[in-house]
């Protein structure tokens, strides 16, 4: 069989082998993501993660790759999460000061907002039957994807759904977080942008960052905030209650 | 911007180890965030370099976490057969965190806001 294989195979198999494919693979699936995204004018539903994703997924069923072999290839790019959370002490330090003259009610919308985020998720999902390993994914889907998957790590909860979980909760906050704030009779930016920020994270920043840049300081403040303080109560909470 | 990067990466070196031995239950890459925070703090402002890692990683930190979404093709039957559950609590668990933090924020800030 072998001297009968064409040199494009070999290739294929060299290159199905290395780490570049899943790199390429990933990069450019985001890029077009990213390319679509600025197209529509920055539609919460034309999210990045979600085209690259969807391509990525397209992509490994028409090369017939498994999963563990593309992950192997990206865990590259899955390496720098931890670095990345690092560096958002960034823009949280910049933020600080605008907590000044509003601490309560900015904490309590951080301590509300994070405790109704988990338990009507879990009372919800319990209640429409969904199984524990559904419910695990759920509980830091409020968080900033790169510390909700860490934090899901730590609750024996999958990463994997946690990302989906929190990219999904992200597209639907940005998507219907006017109307609920509208609803709710909210109309000062910085309220907005807060609220925006502790129930959908960074795809909801950018969000309030395309509306009014006000809102999406505060987004981002909440973001950080809402990803520290719940990388270190939801673990406890969970492990204590269980 | 490679001094920037050492940093963030000693931080993050440092946090990993504190969360490994001392406080199990905390993402070793948050403890990290937080000590450069108090870092930051103390030295009063952003090193230049540290300013601009930060600045890419935030630029384009949603493509760090697509190779783990993309998990969710192992998950996919489990999924489907509790699209509706799942449904639910990601649209019912959103619209009532905003609200609820949106609410937070308005009633406090009424009573107490108006002091400088």
């Amino acid at each position: 069989m072998r001297p009968d294989l064409p040199a494009i195979h070999e290739i294929w198999v060299y290159l199905s082998g290395s780490p570049l494919l899943a790199l390429i693979l990933t990069l450019a699936a985001y890029q077009i993501g990213v390319v679509i995204y600025e197209r529509t004018q920055l539609n919460p539903l034309a999210n990045p993660v979600l085209i690259a994703v969807t391509l990525i997924t397209l992509a490994l069923a028409a090369l017939d790759m498994p999963y563990a072999t593309y992950f192997e290839g990206a865990q590259f790019v899955h390496f720098l999460l931890g670095t990345a959370t690092v560096s958002l002490a960034v823009p949280i330090y910049k933020g600080l000061p605008s907590l000044r003259g509003r601490l309560l009610p900015l904490s309590a919308a951080l301590l509300g907002g994070g405790a109704t985020s988990i338990v009507s998720a879990v009372l919800l999902a319990r209640l429409f039957g969904a199984d524990e390993t559904i419910v695990g994914g759920l509980y830091a889907k409020s968080l900033t994807a790169p510390i909700a998957m860490g934090v899901a790590e730590r609750i024996d909860a999958s990463p994997t759904l946690t990302a989906v979980f929190t990219v999904s909760t992200g597209i639907l906050g940005a998507a219907l977080g006017r109307f609920v704030l509208d609803a709710v009779r909210c109309r000062e930016w910085w309220q907005r942008g807060f609220a925006i920020g502790v129930a959908a994270h960074g795809i909801g920043t950018s969000r309030a960052f395309s509306v009014h840049p006000e809102a999406g300081a505060y987004a981002g403040l909440a973001m950080g905030l809402h990803g520290v303080i719940g990388a270190i109560v939801i673990p406890w909470a969970v492990s204590t209650l269980r | 911007m490679i001094d920037g990067l050492v940093r963030i990466l000693v931080f993050q070196g440092i946090g990993e180890v504190i969360a490994k031995f001392a406080v199990p239950l905390v993402p070793g890459p948050v403890m990290g965030l937080v000590l450069l925070l108090a870092y930051l703090a103390w030295r009063g402002g952003v090193p230049d370099g540290v300013e601009l890692v930060s600045a890419a990683f935030m630029r384009y930190l949603g493509v760090l976490f697509v190779p783990a979404a993309v998990g969710v093709v192992l998950f996919w039957p489990h999924l489907q057969r509790q699209a509706l559950a799942i449904a639910i609590a990601l649209v019912g668990s959103v619209v009532a965190t905003v609200a609820v933090a949106a609410l937070a924020a308005k009633l406090l800030s009424r009573s107490g806001s108006d002091a400088p």
